[in-house]
């Protein structure tokens, strides 16, 4: 009998669920996000399917999962009623954020709504010094007063996070033994065991965004093991963390916040291991859907992460400088920028007279022109209707059908003849912003850390990345484009690639040259202990285990930390001196410029990754290409290639055609996704069914 | 205008320019030394053309708006022919281009086909730059003398090579050189990363087109400007404010005024009666007055309009000179942001005359500053410099923020726990203070306040405040917020403090202020008793001052409202006034 892997991935409006079996044949379908009962959609999805091709639950290995439901639960706030301790004299930490906002000049700023409104947020007297001392001991009936306060307004769970903690746990541990003695059900978090570093507003956030999600995340997993048991899937349920590593389901219940940004890690993952297999070790991951596109850099065959994000707070372009949106989490998260640049994004003219796209978009709902369901702002859809990139009759094989002539109706009222331009330079212009929109995001990533993109391959999906990766590509320098099989749904896909991995971090701030490499190797073996328990209650043997070590420093003085891979086993004072050597390097090469010898370095935070190897390779080497499905195209049609090349008869393929390498321009027209060959590139297939495209 | 051939191209090249200067914030931001400079983001980037017209700045503090072209113009004043390629200059001097002695200029000309086709700049503040006060920051210098190190525009670098004598007096003239030159690193680094992408697309587009582009990404903003100038009413509309005292002079309040006249597309600020300069240090240049001024406008126009010349051509300032709007020598200036932040509210004031829904009532009127320095046991010097604000006045459609920037900055606290680990400091409370917000149908922002203490046997503490005497005003019938306050040693013999000072601080001795809170907008009696109510629950007001601000009964046992009694009081509260109108603007109870 056949065995499965199944990768599910929830979107904003669909959920898709990949079923790959030991052959590397692969199976999809795509249902649509029931948003009042997400464990339901899964559980409904799969059972069509063994319905319809008599598969069973035990023939399922693995369940592997991306989900929204962490982050739904902090756009809508919808989570726990959850109270805070918090040391006196700073009640409003979790409220005056650090006082910065996300646009310059806005009148009309509104903070985001604290999680904990202050008359649940208390405080007890106490006080621990920088260095870890207890200059005030916290008295236990304090604690309990605090507790019983918040039991009695009928909290959900509660937060603890008192100034200096991360160098001395003990009176947090103290409000923790009276919560679990007066409380016993009632679910907490001190913030030591969420994030046990420096920073007292990004620790109380952390701590608090892990408090307020638990209950519904804990809630929800257990209603989809329930369904899923239902169904006689026994097969171990895995979720993606934001960090690229899966965890299990007890661990996620316990730790939400490393769920947050789920989905998005999950494509990553997958462009991280397709493009890696087929030897392409720098890559920009490029994921372009129908209101964002998000970019991602791997380097050197690995991929970057940050070590905070925000959620919610809207999506803008230069976020990296102009923080305060939304709600900050500092976890590992994979290091994605996105723009609000999508197929549904609108097209529009400023009073300026300059041709705007987005940030708004007219969603699944009206949507574009073209899907003729009452929208009434040109997209940039319709533009790629317009240009005659996407099929003017239908999409998805058939089933949506469209109206081309409504796009070049509006988008000329609209668009071309407010601005004195023809109608296919109008839309031509439109794609190439949406480009400049979109290349700030890979700029984020790539430049803006010292990276420059042009050496890199462009790794695109998302229902919209192989239409518009060309484009991107010509104008970044970039050589080569890579498009994987199932680009539409490759979220869901990335997940089956994906490996166990936990991620610990200790502040240990310290000068360097004055650090005492026994303590240090303490802090790391400590690190390293806890991952080795947490991959040992996941299942997994000593041998089948690997750690990474790594640390955060700076220069004294500075702010911001570059994260430098610290070597495993016993540290000494060379292997220091080359870590500071090493640092000074990642300075150098981020930023263009490295302090003279004489400047100390400073560690400030010891992180450790542990890793749980699977007993075989997860997936195959190569995987069945699936067949086409829906009517085939017509042969070929007229597309537009700019003033210099303008209209040219341009042949439409389908995926294995490219077994032949096909000249641009030409169009791969697919069931979940169109890819664009501009004239002067090349398409054709590697041995694993990517496409590869050459730009001259 | 030059007619602009390729519409898309150009686009294109809007983008990467001002993505360009955003990158050169970024390169600053995450290499800065100082916290001052991250967390207060206290730098901005600018990208000019060869006559040295702001074309792009960087998504940065809108408080130096008005400084980029003033540094440029004094850079070509006093070098004219004789700038080359491979130069730097440096400058920091408020009488030749500067703002005050701690923002240092840092200023790269960009040559293409032996031509000099653009301007590359950056302009960080610096933790300490010398003078008589760690920090350079002093309130009551009273001559630029004093104040530090003041370097007009000179060549930094020289055809590539290092000006060594510039460097080494630099070197000497400041409390620590290294953090100094480290942020000098970046600020040299961003330009270089501007200067290298900016001659991308030059290499793209060719010199010609990019001189074009650049003319025309000002011309673009300068026709978005005019359009949203256009809709708003025309007039003339006046506003006065106070600034408590110079940190000199105590007890003698400084007048700010302003006149705005708006007349079709076009507007002017006009400072023209604001007291004489003073002794303190709080005089502004002129470049800050224009900061205000733009900031003020800029606020009232629709967010996507780019930051450069083209929006500057649409608005007049004009500040008399000798005044505090428009500093000479040798007028001590270092603290001049003060003035800054209370021009902005002051020019906000006038346009709340122009329009009753365009803006909200004041704030707490910018940031305290707070500087502690000395010596350690060891003889080492430290320097902790801090500076934060954080209540807006009620608006016309929401309540006053907290715990939320000035909008004149883009400015993030440091964090607690990181200032303890790495100065002999620390801070004992940091949270919101009721009962200090202005009550209005949109009250204003609760203040907040902050407790240091000293952990180092002495050291020069320096505080600049300002509203503990002139309260931040309320607009439209909303009360004005309670004023700020500096206490010395708050929990035990609570001495109260000038609102600047300058003064030795000893081991364990702590020192608080309150900043104020923001002013009301509108009538307290029409505000929704349910958010009076949520207030008092979350003790932003007291139950007592639901009662008598706002006319709202609240039963502290259950939370709940009393529905009757709230609409007897409110209507007792409205017959009181015997229908009196509520005046514009409120400075007093």
């Amino acid at each position: 009998m056949t065995d499965y892997r199944i990768g599910v991935d929830i979107g904003g409006t669909f959920t898709d669920i990949v079923f790959l079996d030991d052959g590397g044949r692969v199976l999809t379908k795509k249902i649509s996000s029931s948003v009042d009962n997400y464990a339901q959609a899964i559980v409904d999805g799969v059972t069509e399917v063994f319905a319809d091709t008599g598969m069973g639950g035990e023939q399922i290995l693995e369940v592997l999962h991306g989900t929204t439901v962490a982050s739904n639960a902090i756009l809508e706030l919808k989570g726990a009623r959850v109270g805070l301790i918090a040391s006196k004299g700073f009640r409003d930490i979790l409220e005056i954020r650090n006082l910065r906002m996300p646009k310059l000049y806005d009148l009309r700023w509104q903070k985001p709504a604290p999680l904990i409104e202050r008359y649940l947020r208390l405080v007890v007297d106490e006080r621990i010094d920088a260095g870890g001392n207890v200059q005030r001991p916290l008295e236990r009936h304090d604690a309990e007063r605090a507790v019983d306060r918040l039991t009695a307004e009928g909290v959900e769970a509660i937060a603890v996070c008192l100034i200096n903690s991360y160098a001395n746990p003990a009176h947090e541990r103290l409000i923790a033994e009276v919560i679990a003695e007066r409380a016993p059900d009632l679910p907490f978090c001190i913030s030591y065991d969420v994030l046990p570093e420096i920073k007292e507003y990004e620790r109380t956030s952390t701590t608090v965004v892990n408090t307020y999600v638990m209950p519904v995340v804990s809630k929800y997993l257990k209603t989809l093991r329930a369904g899923l048991d239902d169904r006689k899937i026994e097969a171990p349920l895995l979720l993606m963390q934001s960090n690229g590593g899966l965890t299990t389901g007890e661990e996620a219940g316990q730790k939400p916040v490393n769920i947050v940004e789920s989905g998005p890690a999950a494509g990553v993952v997958g462009a991280h291991a397709v493009a890696t297999r087929s030897g392409y070790r720098d890559v920009i991951s490029f994921d372009m859907g129908g209101t964002t596109a998000k970019a991602s850099l791997i380097e050197n065959g690995a991929f970057t992460r940050t070590s905070e994000h925000s959620v919610g707070g809207g999506i803008m372009i230069g976020s990296r400088l102009l923080t305060g949106g939304g709600y900050l989490l500092k976890v590992p998260a994979i290091d994605l920028a996105e723009v609000g640049a999508g197929g549904g994004s609108i097209v529009w003219i400023d009073s300026g007279g300059s041709m705007q796209i987005g940030p708004e978009s007219a969603g699944a709902y009206p949507g574009p022109l073209c899907y003729d369901l009452g929208g009434t702002e040109p997209t940039v859809t319709d533009a790629s209707i317009i240009l005659g990139y996407l099929n003017p009759e239908y999409l998805v094989g058939g089933e949506l059908s469209l109206n081309a002539g409504r796009s070049r109706q509006v988008f000329a009222d609209k668009i071309a003849q407010p601005l004195g331009l023809d109608l296919e330079y109008a839309a031509y212009g439109a794609r190439q912003i949406a480009i400049a929109n979109m290349i700030r995001a890979i700029k984020a990533i790539s430049s803006e850390r010292g990276r420059d993109p042009r050496g890199n391959t462009l790794f695109a999906f998302g229902g919209n990345g192989a239409l518009f990766a060309a484009g991107m590509a010509h104008e970044l320098g970039m050589k080569r484009i890579v498009v994987p099989p199932s680009a539409g749904l490759f979220s869901a896909f990335g997940l089956l690639y994906a490996d166990v991995e936990h991620h610990y971090s200790r502040t240990i701030q310290r000068l360097l040259g004055a650090a005492d490499p026994a303590r240090l190797n303490e802090v790391w073996d400590e690190l390293e202990e806890t991952a080795r328990r947490q991959l040992a209650a996941d299942g997994f043997p000593p041998e089948r285990m690997q750690f990474r070590r790594a640390a955060d420093m700076h220069y004294k003085g500075q702010i911001y930390e570059l994260t430098v891979a610290v070597p495993g086993g016993v540290l000494d004072q060379a292997s220091l001196a080359a870590l500071e050597e090493a640092f000074g390097e990642e300075h150098e090469h981020t930023y263009g410029h490295r302090a003279g010898a004489d400047e100390p370095v400073e560690l400030v935070n010891a992180q450790v990754v542990g890793q749980g190897i699977p007993e075989q390779a997860r997936m195959p080497e190569r995987l069945a290409l699936e067949r086409s499905r829906g009517a085939a195209p017509p042969p070929a049609r007229d597309a537009y290639f700019g003033p210099e090349k303008g209209w040219l008869e341009t042949p439409v393929v389908a995926r294995p055609d490219l077994e032949t390498q096909h000249h641009g321009p030409c169009i791969v027209e697919e069931y979940d996704t169109t890819c664009l060959v501009p004239p002067g590139a090349t398409a054709s297939l590697d041995g694993r069914g990517n496409i590869i495209v050459e730009l001259g | 205008m030059t007619k602009i051939d390729d519409l898309i191209s150009f686009e294109m090249f809007k983008n990467a320019i001002f993505s360009i200067a955003d990158e050169m914030a970024v390169t600053i931001c995450r290499t800065t030394y100082s916290g001052i400079l991250r967390d207060n983001m206290d730098f901005a980037t600018a990208i000019a053309n060869a006559e040295g017209r702001l074309v792009a700045q960087g998504l940065t503090l809108p408080f130096h708006l008005g400084s980029m072209h003033t540094a440029i113009a004094a850079v070509m004043a006093r070098y004219g022919d004789d700038i080359g390629a491979g130069d730097v200059f440096i400058l920091n001097d408020p009488f030749a281009g500067g703002m005050h002695l701690p923002d240092i200029f840092i200023i790269k000309p960009v040559f293409a086909d032996g031509q000099r086709i653009a301007f590359v700049l950056t302009t960080a503040h610096h933790g300490d730059v010398g003078g008589r006060v760690p920090g350079s920051n002093a309130a009551d210098s009273t001559e630029i003398y004093q104040e530090g190190l003041r370097l007009p525009p000179l060549k930094l670098i020289e055809g590539g090579a290092r000006n060594e004598t510039l460097w080494t007096v630099i070197e000497t003239n400041v409390r620590l050189p290294v953090r100094l030159f480290g942020d000098l690193r970046a600020q040299l680094a961003a330009c270089e990363v501007a200067e290298k992408q900016f001659l991308e697309q030059v290499a793209r587009y060719g010199t010609d087109t990019v001189k074009v582009y650049m003319a025309e990404v000002m011309d673009y903003a300068e026709r978005l400007a005019r359009a949203a100038v256009s809709e708003l009413p025309d007039g003339e509309f006046s506003f006065e404010d106070w600034i408590d005292d110079d940190g000199v002079e105590f007890g003698k309040p400084i007048r700010l005024f302003v006149t705005v006249r708006k007349e079709g597309d076009r507007m002017s600020f006009d400072w023209t009666g604001s007291a004489k300069q003073v002794k303190g240090a709080i005089n502004s240049t002129l470049s800050v007055t224009q900061a205000a001024s733009y900031t003020a406008l800029r606020s009232i126009l629709p967010g996507t309009i780019p930051n450069n010349d083209g929006v500057f051509r649409v608005i007049d300032v004009t500040a008399p000179p000798g005044t505090i709007t428009n500093v000479v020598l040798p007028g001590a200036c270092a603290a001049r942001a003060l003035t800054g932040f209370r021009m902005l509210d002051c020019a906000f004031g006038a346009l709340a005359r122009m329009s009753p829904e365009l803006v909200g009532a004041a704030g707490d009127g910018g940031n305290v500053g707070v500087s502690i320095g000395g010596y350690d046991k060891d003889r080492k010097p430290f320097i902790y410099v801090d500076f934060a604000c954080g209540t807006w006045g009620g608006r016309p459609w929401a309540d006053g923020l907290e715990g939320n920037t000035n909008l004149f900055i883009n400015m993030a606290s440091q964090s607690i726990e990181v200032t303890e680990s790495e100065h002999p400091i620390e801070i004992l409370a940091y949270e919101l203070a009721g009962d200090r917000c202005g009550a209005g149908k949109y009250r204003g922002g609760a203040p907040f306040y902050r407790d240091y203490r000293l952990g180092e046997k002495d050291a020069v503490l320096q505080v600049r405040a300002d509203r503990q005497v002139v309260r931040p005003y309320g607009l439209y019938g909303g009360k004005p917020g309670k004023p700020g306050s500096s206490h010395f040693n708050p929990e035990t013999e609570d001495r109260k403090l000038p609102s600047k000072v300058t003064m030795d601080f000893h081991e364990g001795e702590v020192m608080r202020y309150v900043i104020a809170g923001g002013g009301g907008w509108g009538d307290a009696l029409e505000r929704d008793a349910d958010l009076v109510l949520n207030d008092a629950r979350n003790e932003i007001i007291s139950v007592e001052a639901a009662r008598l601000d706002y006319g709202v009964v609240i039963d502290a046992g259950t939370w709940a409202v009393d529905g009757a009694a709230t609409d007897k009081l409110r209507d007792d509260m409205r017959t009181a006034r015997g229908g009196a109108e509520a005046p514009f603007v409120s400075r007093e109870d």
